[in-house]
């Protein structure tokens, strides 16, 4: 179904943030997050409709307050990855906007990158990027989750195709692909003539969880973190940027 | 990493006449499909040379002296060589091409630098030097690998890689010194040499050793203390791992090639022999020099007509005999 330009306008005038025409990183209303800092799930209302279920570049993201958060190199937990591993690596930033409706989460992603790496090739890797939540609170572990009883649930996009892996983990190395498969998403590479390129991600799912290991979002708070990875910095496995601590999901707000 | 029993290879490059059988039985058996073809589990390598792929043995891997991983690079397409078909259909059946062609530009290739060697004449050398996986002992490519998709089978120590655990990595193709797990582009997975398990749960041998025309090779189990690996390695201490240096203890042995003297400008034999022992040396490490005498011996002994297991053992009389897989 198509927006309305009446619904839009009602949308524009529900939702409190600035409207800006040009989205830059380097934006001055995205507000930087810390760990176990809260966020608003902001609520897209019903009616309300993105292009397709995930278009990154739909006007509803430009509506919504984003958040973003300081990534860095994750501590090696493998000799494979110690070997790689650049502790001295620049921090990056990784942007992102998290919404809802009556059915759907959504979490919209943003990060400068300037190359798009979309094959898996001799010596060669992908961009990727994914979300966790602790199936618990924020007692579990964010490095992965420890152990089967203390376990993640991970979304995981990697370029070149928009299928989202849904993975549950208990743990570095215990990455499973889950039964249920019921995360959609979509990206866009932004080749920006002047700016940085950007990659754009959004995933999204049902609210009702099937499954053992698929989070539950019919929850009032929901702890979520964040990986990133670089392929033209042959970042694979624990090869990759990641937030620190828990970020806390406000599901309850209005 | 100790299991029950393992199962070794020995390979006498004194019999190699790098004929390339081994490697067609492989790729026959394994890598002519399924994105492996560019693969070559065994393949035969000129030596002196680069190797396949390209300079290997430059591209790191394996241990440190403590035992620690060390970083390794993933070789590139080239460095493997792309591989090409021709349009045999086309050139000699329908008759719609007039050329015979690849339909890539061959740039490189497993044997681009075959029979090159080193030296000029009458001291020009070269020999050959089959390759597999060395299921070795301690793999680095099992070490590297941060999903445990690696393992080593306890009944007789072959290395596999677990299809349905690995996501793609390459710690593994970076960390074997022997450049023996490959990427299959295909499937994002590694795949490597699997000792022919299917054949060697039947009681058959390799296709690669049991297609070899030089019949250079034996495999039995080390423990095996009436079996040829035993006799060869073990006992007579003839058959030496390569590039032991790199720390994974590789269960492949290789009898060092013996070679006739080198000749001076008056065309007089010299005591050196004309493969370098110091170039076998930086192959097999220091015991290369023991064996060559050991065989020099033992076939003097045979050749005066004595008695000698050793050359027995070397001769391959029968594959029976060449082959103990129980
Ligand atoms: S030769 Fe390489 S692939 Fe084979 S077991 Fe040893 S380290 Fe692993
Ligand atoms: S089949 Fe035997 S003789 Fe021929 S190249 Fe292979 S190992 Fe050498």
């Amino acid at each position: 179904m198509r927006r309305t330009i009446a619904t839009l306008t009602a949308f524009a005038m529900l939702s409190t943030p600035t409207l800006s025409a040009a989205q830059s990183m380097a934006e001055a209303n995205v507000k930087l997050i810390e760990a176990y800092d809260t966020v608003k799930v902001s609520t897209i209302p019903d009616g309300i409709y993105l292009r397709t279920v995930n278009d990154p570049d739909d006007i509803i993201w430009e509506r919504l307050p984003e958040y973003r958060v300081a990534m860095s190199p994750a501590p090696a937990v493998h000799e494979s990855v110690e070997l790689r591993v650049n502790y001295d690596a620049e921090v990056s930033y990784l942007n992102m906007t998290l919404a809802k409706t009556s059915e759907r989460f959504y979490v919209r992603l943003r990060w400068v990158d300037d190359t798009r790496d979309t094959a898996t090739a001799f010596d060669r890797f992908r961009d990727g990027v994914a979300v966790q939540f602790s199936l618990g609170d924020d007692e579990t572990s964010y490095m992965m989750g420890d152990g089967p009883d203390s376990a993640v649930n991970i979304w995981y996009w990697r370029s070149g195709e928009d299928a989202v892996q849904n993975l549950a983990a208990g743990g570095p190395g215990s990455t499973t692909l889950l039964e249920e498969q019921p995360v959609s998403g979509e990206s866009q590479y932004f080749d920006k003539d002047g700016d940085p390129n950007e990659w754009t991600v959004v995933m999204s799912r049902p609210i009702k969880a099937q499954g053992a290991h698929n989070v539950s979002l019919d929850r009032d708070v929901v702890p979520m973190a964040f990986a990133l990875w670089q392929g033209a910095e042959k970042q694979r496995d624990g090869l990759k940027s990641v937030s620190e601590g828990w970020i806390m999901l406000d599901m309850a707000s209005e | 990493m100790a299991v029950k029993r393992q199962l070794s290879m020995v390979l006498d490059l004194n019999k190699c006449i790098g004929c390339h059988t081994c490697t067609s039985a492989c790729k026959l058996q394994w890598t002519n499909r399924n994105g492996r073809e560019y693969m070559y589990w065994n393949n035969v390598e000129t030596r002196p040379g680069t190797g396949y792929p390209k300079n290997f043995h430059e591209m790191g891997g394996g241990f440190d002296q403590d035992g620690a991983l060390r970083l390794g690079k993933e070789p590139s397409a080239e460095d493997y060589g792309v591989p090409w078909e021709y349009n045999y259909e086309e050139a000699l059946m329908t008759g719609t091409d007039p050329w015979l062609r690849p339909n890539v530009k061959p740039t490189w290739g497993a044997n681009w630098d075959e029979d090159e060697g080193e030296g000029h004449y009458p001291n020009s050398y070269y020999f050959y030097l089959p390759r597999l996986c060395n299921h070795c002992e301690n793999p680095a490519c099992l070490a590297a690998c941060s999903r445990n998709a690696i393992y080593k089978r306890q009944e007789d120590g072959i290395v596999l890689i677990d299809q349905e655990r690995c996501r793609g990595y390459r710690y593994c193709v970076s960390a074997c010194p022997y450049k023996k797990v490959y990427f299959n582009e295909e499937i994002s997975k590694s795949e490597k040499c699997i000792f022919c398990y299917p054949r060697i749960e039947k009681g058959l041998p390799t296709a690669c050793a049991k297609q070899c025309v030089g019949r250079i090779r034996w495999i039995g189990y080390r423990d095996d203390k009436d079996g040829p690996i035993h006799t060869l390695v073990d006992k007579y201490k003839v058959a030496l791992p390569l590039y032991p240096e790199m720390g994974t203890k590789p269960n492949v042995f290789y009898v060092p090639p013996l070679s006739p003297p080198k000749i001076d400008e008056a065309g007089g034999a010299m005591a050196e022999s004309r493969v370098p022992l110091d170039y076998l040396e930086s192959l097999f490490g220091d015991g290369v020099s023991a064996a060559l005498d050991t065989i020099t011996a033992e076939r003097a002994k045979k050749a005066e007509g004595g008695e000698s297991e050793l050359m027995d053992t070397l001769i391959g009389y029968r594959h029976a005999e060449m082959f103990k897989l129980s």
